[in-house]
């Protein structure tokens, strides 16, 4: 890996289950430092990740994926990291990929580098109804920035120093996808896609219960909206 | 001056009313004064309204209902709207601030926990690691 020194950012809501796997699989596989954020859990993911040696910033009340993301980014950029890598405690992002995720904001080329599923051919096959989400905000995206971004919903991401002290200010709570690639790259900030894999999730319930899988496209329609109705700073 | 219809008279009591609870809420303190504003307003608009027949009438005719008693409901239902948009304004800065607040306290935490001042969250699950 590179110069750059990189922060794994680790948000986790109710992982005890999933999380120690995907702390050890870091440590086998990266030298880089994590950081779980604990979104409000209510069970053993704060001890899990203590037992791991992992520093923890825990949320007292759930406050979303976007927040705990947020958070993350506040951490990197207190203890002056260069990028943040975004990496799910239920084991559906494989750290192998990290370094290549890296690469791209580490050399400069880009700001922000999603893991896509969709670059090159690979195993992942999504539900169907995610599969549409995926190319109507996919479109959405298009139509937005006038580029292709192929999985608008990776949250395997890279973040460098810039985008991170943007986004301390301004972050969507919940899903950050969509409506943040607009808001970015109206800012003027370059996006680049990685090939990766991605796995099921080992254990736990994903982020995207049955409430939020009708509200996420509301929600996401709208934001990605107001994201081109507001003028880019 | 012509005769108040019931409808009339049992609105605009209802309306001093409630702009005497209101007060009465503000001065207990369980009301601050900033969201009494819009009660005190809005109760005492329609009291107005309730007591003098000829503007009620001509705010009538002007927005084309046939019953001045419409007219009251109609006002009574828009401010109720603005309301609950003005509660929903208040209610995402509150959370906006909620975040703010627990992002904080979480920092809080870890540099104790890394002074050494506290080994572990209290309510980390059923009793922490």
């Amino acid at each position: 890996m590179s110069k750059a020194s990189v922060l794994v950012v680790v948000p986790a809501f109710n992982e005890e289950e999933s999380l120690a796997a995907t702390l050890d699989e870091l440590a086998r596989t990266t030298r880089a430092d994590v950081l779980v954020v604990d979104d409000g859990s209510r069970d053993h993911t704060s001890g899990i990740a203590r037992q791991h040696d992992v520093p923890v910033l825990r949320h007292a009340v759930n406050l979303g994926v976007g927040a705990a993301l947020q958070t993350g980014f506040r951490y990197a950029l207190e203890r002056g990291y260069d990028i943040a890598v975004q990496l799910d405690a239920d084991g559906q992002h494989d750290p192998a990929y990290l370094e290549s995720l890296v690469e791209p904001v580490a050399s400069g080329a880009a700001d922000v580098a999603i893991g896509s599923r969709y670059v090159a051919r690979t195993g992942y096959r999504a539900p169907r109804a995610r599969r549409l989400g995926m190319v109507v905000f996919s479109t959405i995206v298009r139509l937005g920035i006038g580029r292709r971004i192929a999985d608008t919903t990776s949250g395997f991401r890279a973040y460098g120093r810039a985008v991170m002290e943007v986004c301390q200010h301004d972050f969507p709570q919940d899903f950050p996808d969509a409506p943040l690639l607009i808001t970015l790259a109206r800012m003027g900030f370059r996006t680049c896609e990685v090939p990766v894999e991605m796995r099921e999730r080992g254990a736990g319930r994903s982020f995207y219960t049955l409430g939020k899988s009708l509200y996420y496209p509301y929600k996401n329609v709208l934001a990605s909206l107001m994201a081109l109705l507001r003028r880019s700073a | 001056m012509e005769f108040l219809s019931r409808t009339q008279i049992i609105l605009a009591l209802g309306a001093v009313g409630l702009a005497l609870f209101v007060l009465e809420l503000v001065r207990r303190r369980r009301l601050s004064e900033e969201y009494s504003l819009l009660w005190v307003v809005a109760s005492t608009a329609v009291a107005v309204l309730g007591f003098t027949t000829p503007l009620l009438r001509g705010i009538t005719r002007a927005l084309g209902i046939l019953y001045e008693t419409s007219t009251v409901f109609a006002l009574g239902l828009a401010f109720t709207t603005v309301m609950l948009l003005f509660n929903s304004v208040k209610l995402s800065r509150l959370s906006h601030e909620n975040r703010q607040l627990t992002r904080e306290l979480a920092f809080l935490r870890l540099a104790l926990e890394e002074q050494g001042a506290v080994t572990q969250t209290p309510s980390d699950g059923g009793g922490g690691a």
